[in-house]
C-alpha cells in the first residue's frame, strides 16, 4: 500500500496516480515552497488543525429543530448522519436558500429535504492544500473528517485553516 | 492563472499583496428602511450571504445569512426593517489593505465577510471567506492542480456548505 501524499488515500502500490483524487503519487515533482506559509500548507496535514467534534443530527430531525440547534451551539452547520456515516450537512447557507422566509411552512419537514448531501469528506492525513482546493472547488466552507471506514471523526472549517495560516504568518 | 503571469504568481504573497486579488464581491446594498424578507429574497437571489445595510451611499450596517437564521429560529417576523436587526458599524477594509491582514481579521474575529470602503466610507466591494479561500488555491504552485477535472464553478454560483 502507498498513501497518497494529497489526499492520504490507501493506493496499490506501483500505480502512478491516486485512484481517489487523480493525483500523482510521487510529489517530488513540485516547486519547492517559497515562505513558511506555503511550507505549511504543501506539507502539513488536517490533523493538525485538531478537527472539532461535529454536531450530528439524524435525517429524520425536523429542520427547524436544526435552525434552533445552529444558533443555540453558536455553529455554522451540523453533519447530518445515518450510524455513524455522514450523508449530508446543512449549513446556514443551505437555510437561507431552501428555507429562506417560509420557515413557518417548513419547520415541520426532515432536515434530509434540505440538506447538501453525498458531502465532501477528507481523511486527517490529507495535506492542507488539498482541503483548500477541495473548498475552493466546491464553494464550502466545512468539510467532515472520516476514518478508515467511513465513520465521521471531526470536521474543518475554511476558519480553521485561515486560523493555522495566520499562526504561521506570525510565526514567519 | 492569467495570461503572461510568470511563475512567481504562484508564490503567495499574504504580507505584499492587497485584498483587492480575493475576488471581492460586488457590494449588494439595501437601504435601513428596506424589510428583512426582501433582503432575504435579495441574497438568495443573488447567492449571497450578507446584504450591506447603506445611508446616502455609506455603510451603515451589514445583515448577514446568520442574522438571518437567528430570526429564523426565533420565528421572527420579516417584515421588520432591517435597521432592527443589521449589525451597525461593521468592521471594514480599504482596498490597499493587506491580504494577510483580511485573513487575520477573519481567522481571530470570525467574521466570514469584510467591506471594503473608499475614503469616504462607500462601498467598493466585500471579500468573503470564499474568495479568500480561492485567493490561495489559485496561488498554489502549478503541479498541484492536476485534480481530476469537475465542473468550474464561478464565485457567484458557490454553495455554501
Amino acid at each position: 500500500m502507498i498513501l497518497c501524499p494529497y489526499c492520504g488515500s490507501e493506493n496499490i502500490k506501483g500505480e502512478d496516480e491516486c485512484a481517489d483524487c487523480g493525483q500523482p503519487l510521487d510529489d517530488s515533482h513540485l516547486t519547492p515552497p517559497t515562505s513558511d506559509v506555503e511550507r505549511s500548507l504543501l506539507s502539513d496535514r488536517i490533523g493538525l488543525l485538531v478537527p472539532k467534534r461535529p454536531i450530528t443530527v439524524a435525517p429524520t430531525t425536523p429542520v427547524g429543530d436544526v435552525l434552533r440547534l445552529l444558533v443555540e451551539r453558536r455553529i455554522g452547520c451540523v453533519v447530518v448522519v445515518e450510524g455513524s456515516r455522514p450523508v449530508g450537512i446543512f449549513s446556514e447557507r443551505d437555510a437561507l436558500r431552501k428555507i429562506n422566509t417560509q420557515v413557518a411552512e417548513l419547520a415541520a419537514r426532515p432536515v434530509s429535504e434540505f440538506m447538501t448531501p453525498n458531502p465532501q469528506t477528507l481523511v486527517a492525513d490529507a495535506k492542507i492544500a488539498f482541503a483548500v482546493q477541495r473548498m475552493d472547488l466546491g464553494g464550502y466552507r466545512h468539510l467532515p473528517i472520516v476514518g478508515e471506514r467511513g465513520e465521521l471523526v471531526g470536521i474543518i472549517s475554511a476558519r480553521d485553516i485561515l486560523r493555522h495560516l495566520t499562526d504561521e504568518m506570525a510565526r514567519g | 492563472m492569467r495570461l503572461g503571469e510568470t511563475d512567481v504568481s504562484f508564490q503567495l504573497n499574504l504580507n505584499t499583496e492587497t485584498v483587492d486579488h480575493c475576488y471581492p464581491a460586488e457590494p449588494l446594498c439595501l437601504a435601513p428602511a428596506d424589510s428583512v424578507a426582501e433582503a432575504l429574497r435579495r441574497m438568495k437571489e443573488n447567492n449571497r450571504g450578507s446584504v450591506l445595510v447603506c445611508k446616502d451611499q455609506i455603510v451603515i450596517g451589514v445583515f448577514t445569512e446568520r442574522d438571518a437564521l437567528k430570526m429564523m429560529a426565533d420565528g421572527a417576523s420579516f417584515d421588520a426593517p432591517l435597521e432592527r436587526f443589521m449589525t451597525p458599524d461593521p468592521v471594514v477594509l480599504r482596498a490597499c489593505d493587506l491580504v494577510g491582514k483580511a485573513i487575520a481579521m477573519m481567522a481571530q474575529g470570525g467574521y466570514r465577510r469584510l467591506p471594503i470602503v473608499d475614503d469616504r466610507g462607500r462601498p467598493t466591494g466585500i471579500i468573503t471567506l470564499e474568495g479568500i479561500m480561492h485567493y490561495l488555491a489559485e496561488h498554489f504552485p502549478a503541479a498541484i492542480y492536476n485534480l481530476p477535472p469537475e465542473p468550474h464553478h464561478s464565485m457567484q454560483e458557490r454553495e455554501g456548505a
